[in-house]
């Protein structure tokens, strides 16, 4: 089976909203930990394998006022070093 | 991710954690052991009996959902459970890592290596109060420091995590040096910590024989510093006399200096457990920290945990701590270390006062000195 461009969450890493903003990744297999802030959580939580980049990059421009340039290209920064640390794979292709 | 982006739902602004990141549980109140100076061991206030594993099971549920990170399975002594690895499958199932505090003495071969095939534990910590058997089992009985030390290669053999905690009594302050050469340097352990048997439980029983006086205090102190700085980093404490010594050595350098307040001086500000931190006891009632095993917040199970995290007054209370100033209490007044002083652990300064608002009397830099302590 192929993989997608599509990213997914990885089931076992735990989504924890703290105080100020901040929300933790946290891996309860290797015990790693990714602090991240609002728009992170949001990313985070679209990545359930059905979205590209490109789609989840749209969605936030949707839900947040004041959006840079930038963004598309922050998002696949921070979806990178989540993939490098085990936090997200690719979705396959499903038959 | 960019800061400068602004969330449309708005941001939470309390220090406090939404729900708590680690949570400890007396999951059991049985032990192999009866120390002289246990802490949780005779408190009139705790009812000593085990829940079912389903009780426990479906509590790690709740944690679970909250996104808990850290489970302490605590005690008594947490091996003794028979049923212990289906509870510790409840806490993986929930995708949680979890730690013991254990005297040591019951980990076979078989759990050894169930904990290690888990992947998700973080580490035992072990008491170990003496460099022999004479020592240690002064306090802990017969035949508990060679049973530790097994259960401590065991451990080591697998792969598992050791943290080794060194509780500082009459009977071992004499012994420091010879503990910190055995477990630094014959057992190989990376570190250790120390803290000092406090006024609790069964101590207050056998206060007259456990707990340091101040001579003994002194040496402790001025034994534990000259360590810590040979071991360089290997030595810790968070109570007890190496973390009194390293305290009041700043608090008296700033009071000679005329040094501004610290940051943290002049309130009850030492304890920030209550943010990010809870109990429960063995009998599933849920308290905010073991210390302060009779501020009865709620029941598992019955009551649920993000009401009481986020409602509870009393755990509001304890947060709030932070703002009572020092200089409010008749037992402060004219202290010239008031900018300097946190006031210390509210469970001790409960066990000592029976307030728990209230500076803990046992790390009051000013008290020591007026009872023959020094700071060299
Ligand atoms: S201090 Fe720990 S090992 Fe000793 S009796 Fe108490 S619970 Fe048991
Ligand atoms: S009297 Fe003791 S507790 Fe109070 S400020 Fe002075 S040193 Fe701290």
């Amino acid at each position: 089976m192929n993989q997608t461009d599509r990213p997914i969450a990885n089931s076992i890493v735990v989504l924890r909203e703290e105080f100020d903003d901040w929300a933790v990744l946290f891996n309860s297999d290797t015990a790693d930990a990714v602090g991240t802030n609002p728009v992170g959580v949001a990313v985070w939580k679209l990545m359930n394998g059905k979205r590209s980049i490109e789609d989840i990059v749209s969605q936030i421009r949707k839900s947040f006022g004041d959006v840079p340039e930038a963004v598309s290209k922050e998002i696949c920064t921070f979806v990178n070093t989540l993939a490098d640390n085990g936090f997200v794979g690719l979705a396959l292709e499903s038959k | 991710m960019p800061q400068k982006l602004k969330d449309k739902t708005g941001p939470a602004v309390s220090r406090v954690m939404r729900t708590p990141r680690s949570v400890t549980v007396e999951i059991t109140a049985r032990c192999n052991l009866r120390c002289r100076y246990c802490y949780f061991f005779n408190n009139p206030v705790v009812e000593y009996r085990d829940l079912p594993a389903d009780e426990w099971l479906k509590f790690f549920d709740e944690l679970g959902s909250l996104g808990v990170m850290e489970v302490i399975l605590a005690g008594g002594e947490p091996f003794i459970r028979e049923d212990l690895r289906l509870l510790i499958d409840g806490i993986v199932r929930n995708r949680m890592r979890f730690a013991f505090l254990s005297n040591g003495g019951l980990i076979s071969d078989e759990t050894a290596t169930f904990l290690a095939g888990t992947g998700r534990c973080d580490y035992v910590q072990v008491s170990v109060d003496g460099s022999c058997a004479e020592v240690h089992d002064s306090c802990r009985g017969k035949g508990s420091f060679d049973a530790a030390i097994r259960g401590i290669r065991t451990l080591q053999r697998h792969g598992v995590g050791v943290a080794v905690r060194a509780t500082i009594h009459r009977s071992n302050v004499h012994d420091l040096e010879n503990i910190a050469h055995f477990l630094l340097d014959e057992l190989g352990l990376p570190d250790f910590g120390t803290n000092a048997a406090g006024y609790m439980g069964s101590c207050r029983g056998n206060a007259d024989d456990v707990l340091l006086n101040i001579v003994e205090r002194k040496e402790a102190m001025a034994t534990l510093l000259r360590l810590a700085a040979k071991y360089d980093g290997r030595i810790s404490a968070n109570a007890g006399p190496l973390a009194d010594g390293r305290m009041w050595h700043r608090m008296e350098e700033a009071r000679t200096q005329n040094a501004p307040a610290f940051n943290n001086g002049g309130h009850l500000t030492a304890c920030g457990c209550t943010y990010s931190k809870i109990a429960v006891r063995a009998d599933g009632v849920i308290i905010p920290c073991s210390m302060l095993a009779h501020l009865e917040l709620g029941r598992i199970n019955h009551d649920s945990l993000a009401e009481i995290w986020n409602n509870s007054p009393v755990l509001n209370q304890l947060r709030n701590r932070h703002t009572i100033p020092l200089s409010g209490f008749e037992f402060c007044a004219g202290c010239s270390y008031i900018p300097y002083c946190t006031g210390n652990c509210p469970g001790l300064a409960y066990a000592l006062t029976g307030i728990v608002d209230h500076p803990s009397p046992d790390a009051c830099l000013r008290r020591f000195l007026k009872e023959g302590g020094t700071i060299e």
